[in-house]
């Protein structure tokens, strides 16, 4: 359904004709570097996606003027996407757009001035220091990121927690990855991934659900990719997605069925392997029990027979739509139960789900029932969407509900532990949550947080119905501070935006969603006068402690006192994070020191307790004696499985009776259409980074809505034309793309455009999973109508202006 | 009828040999007006030179979403045969250890890119 060539050029040539002439690019192309031209090469981790890939920065005269990748790294094998190609442009004096000094203005309205470190650091402190002392420590908050570097992370909630004693610690991670740790602990007690990337090579049966691999991780893809060339009839390849996506072109079956009806097809899944006695006994028998509802009611076999007997492939077929029979469910519960080792791979499309952690426990069932765990090839495996949303905020503590190393706010004897071991006063952390993301941006709307701080990340165009959180953001009694490395919309609603360093300008830890944890040591200079975030919260600190006459502030950055901020610093921070925070607890990080993770080509898979563990690359599959030294440390018995998880007491997993749950808002004769947005190769994110890169914004300079053809037939819309999406939150006009990508009756729209216009998170819907609490970014209800033919278009990015 | 045909094929072949040389740009690509810069590279040459499109498409780069600016560069950095360094920032180890007195596509074929010729 592309344009013809012809066609293409007469659109093209009208449309320059229209209004090009002499338009500028908001960003300049750097001469092109040749990697041969480095004088040196430095070790470190991809910044854009969360797949860990290890790559080399080649450095020249103090420039950053290469990447490439390291062949021996255990994640990326050498290879690296156009994002891991090119991100070198964006460091240093690279990129004239990155922020290199501090910027402030006391009111919204103003244009912001320059100003110092000091005075920079100074107005933070007094403007957080006020808020607590008129509204309560509950009136300030952090709002951290999934790209933030562990130490990072783990400081800014150890100085919120410790020293302003809240837990008013959240990061966009809630955005994109909650429903997968609820997922894991209520299934297997741990949060997690059990097995590695290493299963890629063994696996016989790919289940990729709700997941563009291909796409939005393209380097581990590619493993599944060769896997899949390489053993073309024996390694079966299951693609389940609303959308047929660059993913479905190695897959041997593709389940499309209608947006909210997974948990659904998963159950008859599983219906297929109870009916055709597909299920191992003694797995199940040995490993695992069945539970319902609120109370954990644990329930016999027979009970969860029972249930799925609801399920059948008949039935569900139905309910799925779009071109699920049942041969196909039985065709691919047959194949997953039967392979020698089945991995099931998945993102948002099962997370930004209302009833996203029950996805996750119905993939998890189908693992246990089968016993397809911790076997090689066989794992439940969530893939992770930024590079430290595992290792800084889930195990770092950046969670509102979530202490260090795993360890729950709400339970006394781990909330006391990290006391002592900070050497702060007991009873100093809160034992109450603190406001999780879409509760955190609504207290901001109320008034309720007079004073916020954002770091790494851009809510104000990723949060989902952005517009309603845009005005809690712009209100003038909000204090915010916004440290990044470039203007992004959410500095566009900033008092105070501290310039930071970015990645090998700064040294610190990546966790990957392997568990794997890689450092990356600084290599080039910060622009201007940006700094680690690791400085700032610590000289932020100090001042706190003044301000509000409290030595317990102080007491949190005591032992950071005096250490520069390139290496000493964090290493400090790694050191007291791993060596006293992660002691016995299952991410047990101690063999990772600076020391050996600047040793390996890679990293360290925890649990990783001692050095001589951590230099072999830790432990590559979980629970499985002889491989991880905890299920030998933990062992009840003779099993070769030792499912030690600190959330169950029963140390057993947990086969969960969960219905289909459709969406919160469904299609209705005023809004007919599902909406579903994702991510495209070439941008990440908010395109903050990915947009300044010439070549990438080149490749996808906008975002489209993707229309299925019989749609866009009954709708009278062509390739090109502008497509009006209207939600009951708002609305966007972007050009059409048609073609076989969605079902009918959806369409999907790409979620990195910063235009006002294009900026599809002002559509979606901020429902969540009450237990996990993540957006339901992936469904929604609107409506679409052409507005007119194709209009010129430019792309967009927030600059700073001056 | 002969003439006629004749006069035909030469202007077929004084076309094809003037084409590539009208208005050409930095690199040998024709001439992109600021809109169609913006234009992925994949979807005028799946029409410009569908031969060339379809062996990428079917390649392992194809399928791998590896895309042509990642080794001709873009507009303004534009080779029609690529700088081998390109090639190494996912095949270094192979780069390394290349013979010295070929390209890396003579024994991997441009957009096919086989294992070994």
């Amino acid at each position: 359904m592309g344009l013809s060539r012809r066609e293409f050029i007469k659109r093209t040539a009208a449309l320059t004709a229209a209004s090009y002439v002499g338009m500028n690019l908001p960003f300049s192309n750097e001469e092109s570097a040749h990697a041969a031209d480095a004088d040196t090469w430095h070790k470190g981790t991809c910044r854009l996606c969360g797949s860990g890939c290890r790559l080399e920065l080649g450095v020249k005269n103090g420039k950053a003027v290469a990447l490439r990748g390291i062949p021996e790294s255990r994640t990326n094998k050498g290879y690296l996407c156009m994002k891991g190609m090119l991100f070198y442009k964006l460091m240093g004096d690279n990129h004239p757009e990155r922020l290199k000094k501090p910027l402030y203005r006391a009111k919204k309205d103003q244009p912001f001035k320059e100003i110092s470190w000091d005075e920079a650091l100074d107005i933070a402190a007094k403007e957080f220091a006020k808020a607590v002392k008129k509204y309560g420590n509950d009136s300030v908050a952090y709002y951290g990121s999934g790209q933030a570097l562990t130490e990072e992370t783990y400081i800014f909630q150890k100085v919120m927690r410790g020293g302003l004693q809240t837990n008013n610690v959240e990061g966009n991670p809630r955005l994109c990855m909650a429903s997968a740790v609820g997922g894991y602990i209520t299934s297997f007690g741990a949060d997690e991934p059990i097995g590695s990337y290493t299963n890629f090579e063994r696996a016989s049966c790919f289940f990729i659900i709700g997941s563009n691999t291909a796409e939005a991780h393209p380097v581990l893809f590619r493993r599944i990719m060769r896997r899949k060339l390489d053993n073309k009839d024996t390694v079966k390849v299951i693609n389940a997605d609303p959308r047929v996506s660059p993913t479905s072109r190695i897959a041997d079956l593709h389940l499309q069925f209608e947006p909210g009806t997974d948990l659904a097809l998963l159950n008859a899944m599983a219906y297929v392997i109870l009916e055709e006695r597909l299920y191992d006994e003694d797995f199940i028998t040995n490993y695992a029990v069945f539970r319902m509802g609120k109370e954990k009611k644990q329930v016999d076999f027979n009970q969860y027979k029972a249930f799925v007997k609801d399920y059948s492939p008949e039935k569900v077929a139905k309910i799925c739509g779009g071109n699920i029979t049942p041969e196909k469910i039985k065709k691919a519960a047959r194949w997953f139960a039967k392979s020698e080792g089945t991995m099931s791979i998945w993102t948002m499309g099962i997370n930004q789900r209302k009833r996203g952690v029950w996805a996750n426990n119905l993939i998890h069932n189908l693992h246990i029932l089968t016993g397809q765990l911790c076997k090689p090839g066989a794992d439940s495996f969530s893939l992770t969407g930024q590079p430290n949303a595992c290792g800084g905020v889930r195990e770092g503590g950046g969670l509102c509900h979530i202490l260090p190393a795993h360890r729950l706010v709400k339970k006394d004897k781990l909330r006391h532990e990290v006391e002592k071991l900070w050497g702060i006063p007991e009873g100093r952390i809160p034992p109450k949550p603190g406001y999780h993301t879409v509760a955190m941006f609504e207290a901001v709307n109320q008034g309720k947080i007079k004073a916020i701080w954002i770091n790494c990340t851009s809510p104000a165009q990723s949060l989902p119905n952005c517009d309603k959180y845009r005005k809690g953001m712009k209100r003038e009694d909000v204090f915010m501070v916004v440290t990044d490395i470039f203007p992004t919309k959410t500095t566009e609603l900033a008092n105070l935006i501290l310039p930071t360093a970015f990645i090998f300008e700064k040294t610190g830890v990546y966790g990957c969603t392997e568990r794997r944890s890689q450092l990356t040591v600084k290599a080039v200079d910060a622009p201007g006068e940006a700094k680690p975030e690791v400085w700032i919260v610590r000289e932020w600190a100090l001042r706190l402690a003044k301000e509000l006459n409290d030595p317990v502030i102080k007491k949190c950055v005591e032992p950071f006192l005096g250490k520069e901020p390139d290496y000493a610093l964090p290493k400090a921070i790694w050191d007291e994070y791993t060596q006293k925070l992660t002691k016995g607890r299952d991410n047990d990080l101690r063999g990772a020191t600076y020391e050996v993770l600047e040793q390996l080509p890679d990293g360290v898979q925890w649990p990783a307790p001692t050095k001589e563990w951590a230099l072999k690359g830790g432990t590559d599959i979980k629970f499985v004696r002889g491989l991880d030294p905890l299920a030998d440390k933990h062992a009840k018995n003779d099993l070769p499985y030792q499912f030690y998880g600190p959330a169950h007491p029963d140390k057993k997993l947990w086969i969960w009776l969960r219905p289909q749950k459709g969406p919160e808002e469904m299609p209705d004769s005023e809004y007919p259409f599902y909406l579903s947005t994702g991510r495209i190769i070439d941008h990440w994110h908010t395109s903050s980074m990915t947009g300044r890169i010439v070549e990438l914004m080149r490749a996808n300079p906008y975002a489209y809505v993707e229309i299925n053809p019989k749609d866009a037939e009954k709708l009278g819309i062509k390739p090109g034309d502008m497509v009006e999406v209207v939600s009951r939150r708002g609305r966007n006009v972007l050009p059409a793309k048609v073609y076989v990508g969605p079902c009918e009756g959806m369409v999907f729209v790409y979620w990195h455009d910063q235009d006002e216009e294009r900026m599809i998170n002002r559509v979606t819907k901020d429902a969540f999973d009450p237990g996990s609490k993540e957006p339901e970014f992936k469904i929604c209800a609107c409506r679409i109508k052409k507005v007119s033919g194709p209009k010129p278009l430019k792309p967009f990015l927030v600059q700073m202006k001056a | 009828m002969k003439g006629q045909i004749f006069r035909l094929c030469l202007l077929i072949f004084t076309i094809a040999i003037a084409l590539p040389y009208a208005a050409t740009a930095k690199g040998g690509h024709p001439e992109l007006s600021d809109q169609e810069k913006l234009t992925p590279c994949a979807q005028c040459h799946k029409e410009a030179t569908p031969d060339i499109y379809k062996e990428w498409y079917d390649s392992v780069h194809g399928i791998a979403n590896v895309k042509c600016f990642q080794c001709h560069g873009t507009y303004e950095d534009l080779k029609t045969s690529p700088d081998e360094t390109s090639c190494a920032a996912c095949h270094n180890a192979q780069y390394m250890k290349r013979p010295q007195n070929k390209k890396c596509w003579e024994c991997h074929p441009a957009h096919h890119f086989f294992i070994h010729k």
